[in-house]
C-alpha cells in the first residue's frame, strides 16, 4: 500500500537542486575571527567540555550524537545518525554574546546547568559561510555550549563579543 | 458549556483486539474520526508514532525530525515562512498546524489526492519538491536505523503483533499516522462559551463575511479558493488537476489555532493575522477586521498547545 503511494508520489516530482556552496566573502569586523578557523575535537560531556576562546573560531570535529552526554536534552536533538559536541566559555566581561555557526544545529547555552533564553537569532552575513547565529545577554561566569543534530562531524564555529 | 465524555473506539479487529484499546476524549457532540481500517488506533501505536514524530533519524543526516517544523508551541505549526529541508534547498509552502487532521478531509495545501495520513508522510520524508528530509533513494534506511535500537524493537512489538513487529516504512507511516490523530483540540475559549465582549461581535461578523469557506468544527470547508494572485512558482491545486481555472488555489486552511500558527497563507506572505484577514477583501471596516482578530485569538486552545501527551517523549519505554 504504502510503497505504490510513494512511487505514485514520486511520479510527480522533478529533481531536486544541488547543493551550492557559496563562495567566502569576509564577515564584518565583529565576527572576523570566523575567517581563520583552528581545529579542535569537541567535548562529549560537560565534565569533558572542550574549551573555546571568545572571538576566536574553530574548526570542530564533532564526534556522533550517541557518544555524546547532554546536560540537558537539547530541545531538538538528532539522530542517531547526527553529531553532536559539548564546548564551555568564561565571559569575564557582561555583555552580548554571538554564537556563530557553519550550520542549523541546534545550540544551548548554559548556566549552572540551566539553558540561557537567547535574545536576538538570525542567518549569518551573505556568502560568508555563517549559516546560523544566535545571541545571549550573559554575565560574569562559566557557560556550557551544546551542539546537537549536525548533520556533519564538522562544524564551523564562533563564539565572540559584539560591541556595546 | 462543553461537557467532555469518552468514547471508546470499537475494537473491531484482531489488531485491536490483541493491542490496548484506544480511547477517544471528545467533547459533547464530537463524533470520533474515521480511522483507516487496516490501521486502526491503539495506544501502543501512538505512543510509537509520538517517538517517531521527534525522532531526526528519519531524515537523511538525522537533522531534521517532523517536529523540527510542526513545533508544539504553534500548534504544531511552524513560526517561519517556509522552512528549509536538510541540504539547504528552500521550502515552498508555510508549515501547517496539526490540529484535528483527523478529521481534515484535505491533508495538504493543494493536492487533493492526498487523502490519509499515512500517504502523506511520504510527502516530507521522500519528497522531491522540495527536499524536506531527504530520504529519496535511501528507503532502506529509516528501517536499518530503528531496528538498532532494543527500545524501537519493543515498541513496534506492541504497536504491531499482527506484522510480528515488523519496522518498515508503512509501520513508521501508520504509526505516524495514529499520533497525528490523536492531536485533538476542542478546548478554546470559543468552544467554551467564554468569548469577551469583543470576541463575540467578532464571531458575528465571522459568520456572516468568513463562514462560507471557514465552516464546521474546524473552520474549514475542505474546498480550494483562488484568495492571493496566481504565482507561477506555485500553480496550487492546478498541479494536482492540471485544469487552468485551479491555477492559483489552495486549501481552505482550518483555523484552530491560528493565532498561533502565523505566518499565514499558503506561503506565509501575511506577516500579521490582520493582514491575512486583509487579503480576503471581505469588506470589513477596521473595526470589524479588530472583531474578529478577537474571534481568532479566541479560538486558541492552550491545553492542546501545553498537553504532555504530545511532547517529546524523554524515556518512551521506562527507566531500566
Amino acid at each position: 500500500m504504502f510503497n505504490a503511494l510513494i512511487a505514485a508520489m514520486l511520479l510527480q516530482v522533478a529533481g531536486a537542486a544541488p547543493d551550492a556552496r557559496p563562495a567566502i566573502v569576509s564577515p564584518p569586523a565583529e565576527l572576523s575571527g570566523w575567517t581563520s578557523p583552528r581545529p579542535l575535537d569537541a567535548g562529549r560531556t560537560a565534565e569533558r567540555a572542550t574549551v573555546l576562546t571568545l572571538g576566536v573560531a574553530v574548526a570542530a570535529r564533532l564526534p556522533s550524537t550517541r557518544d555524546v552526554r547532554y546536560v540537558v536534552r537539547p530541545e531538538k536533538p538528532g539522530g542517531s545518525v547526527s553529531y553532536g559536541g559539548v564546548f564551555a566559555f568564561t565571559v569575564t566581561t557582561p555583555g552580548r554574546y554571538r554564537i556563530a555557526l557553519g550550520s542549523g544545529a541546534w545550540i544551548d547555552v548554559l548556566a549552572e546547568g540551566r539553558p540561557a533564553i537567547s535574545v536576538a537569532h538570525g542567518h549569518g552575513p551573505a556568502c560568508t559561510g555563517i549559516r546560523k547565529m544566535v545571541d545571549f545577554d550573559l554575565g560574569v561566569g562559566r557557560y556550557v555550549l551544546q551542539v546537537a543534530g549536525n548533520g556533519t562531524a564538522n562544524l564551523p564555529l564562533l563564539v565572540t563579543k559584539l560591541p556595546a | 458549556m462543553i461537557g467532555r465524555a469518552a468514547l471508546t473506539f470499537a475494537a473491531l479487529t484482531l489488531t485491536a483486539a490483541v493491542a490496548a484499546p484506544w480511547q477517544w476524549e471528545l467533547p459533547t457532540g464530537v463524533t470520533a474520526p474515521i480511522v483507516r481500517p487496516d490501521n486502526p488506533m491503539s495506544a501502543a501505536k501512538v505512543a510509537l508514532g509520538r517517538r517517531l514524530f521527534y525522532d531526526a533519524d528519519l531524515s537523511i543526516d538525522g537533522t531534521m525530525s517532523c517536529a523540527s517544523c510542526h513545533e508544539q508551541k504553534h500548534a504544531f505549526a511552524d513560526g517561519n515562512t517556509t522552512r528549509p529541508g536538510v541540504h539547504g534547498n528552500a521550502g515552498r509552502r508555510n508549515v501547517p498546524g496539526l490540529a484535528n487532521v483527523a478529521w481534515l478531509p484535505v491533508l495538504t495545501s493543494a493536492d487533493p489526492r492526498v487523502t490519509t495520513l499515512e500517504a502523506q508522510v511520504a510527502i516530507p520524508i521522500f519528497g522531491l519538491t522540495p527536499v524536506e528530509m531527504g530520504m529519496h533513494g535511501s528507503e532502506r534506511e529509516i528501517p536499518r536505523r530503528l531496528s538498532r535500537d532494543a527500545c524501537y524493537r519493543r515498541q513496534f512489538r506492541d504497536a504491531f503483533p499482527d506484522r510480528n513487529g515488523r519496522i518498515d516504512i508503512s509501520s513508521v507511516a501508520m504509526a505516524l499516522a495514529s499520533f497525528e490523530r490523536s492531536m485533538v483540540s476542542f478546548d478554546t475559549p470559543a468552544d467554551r462559551g467564554a468569548l469577551l465582549p469583543e470576541a463575540v461581535n467578532g464571531k458575528a461578523v465571522f459568520a456572516r463575511a468568513c463562514a462560507s469557506c471557514h465552516s464546521g468544527p474546524n473552520l474549514t470547508d475542505g474546498r480550494f479558493y483562488a484568495i492571493l494572485p496566481v504565482n507561477p512558482v506555485d500553480r496550487g491545486l492546478a498541479e494536482a488537476t492540471e485544469r487552468t481555472a485551479d491555477e492559483g488555489r489552495f486549501r481552505t486552511p482550518p483555523l484552530r489555532n491560528v493565532a498561533v500558527t502565523g505566518p499565514w497563507f499558503h506561503d506565509g506572505s501575511a506577516r500579521t493575522l490582520r493582514e491575512a484577514i486583509d487579503r480576503h477583501r471581505a469588506a470589513l471596516d477596521a473595526g470589524e477586521t479588530t472583531q474578529v482578530l478577537a474571534y481568532l485569538e479566541a479560538l486558541t486552545d492552550r491545553s492542546f498547545i501545553e498537553n504532555r501527551n504530545f511532547a517529546y517523549p524523554d524515556n518512551p519505554c521506562g527507566k531500566g
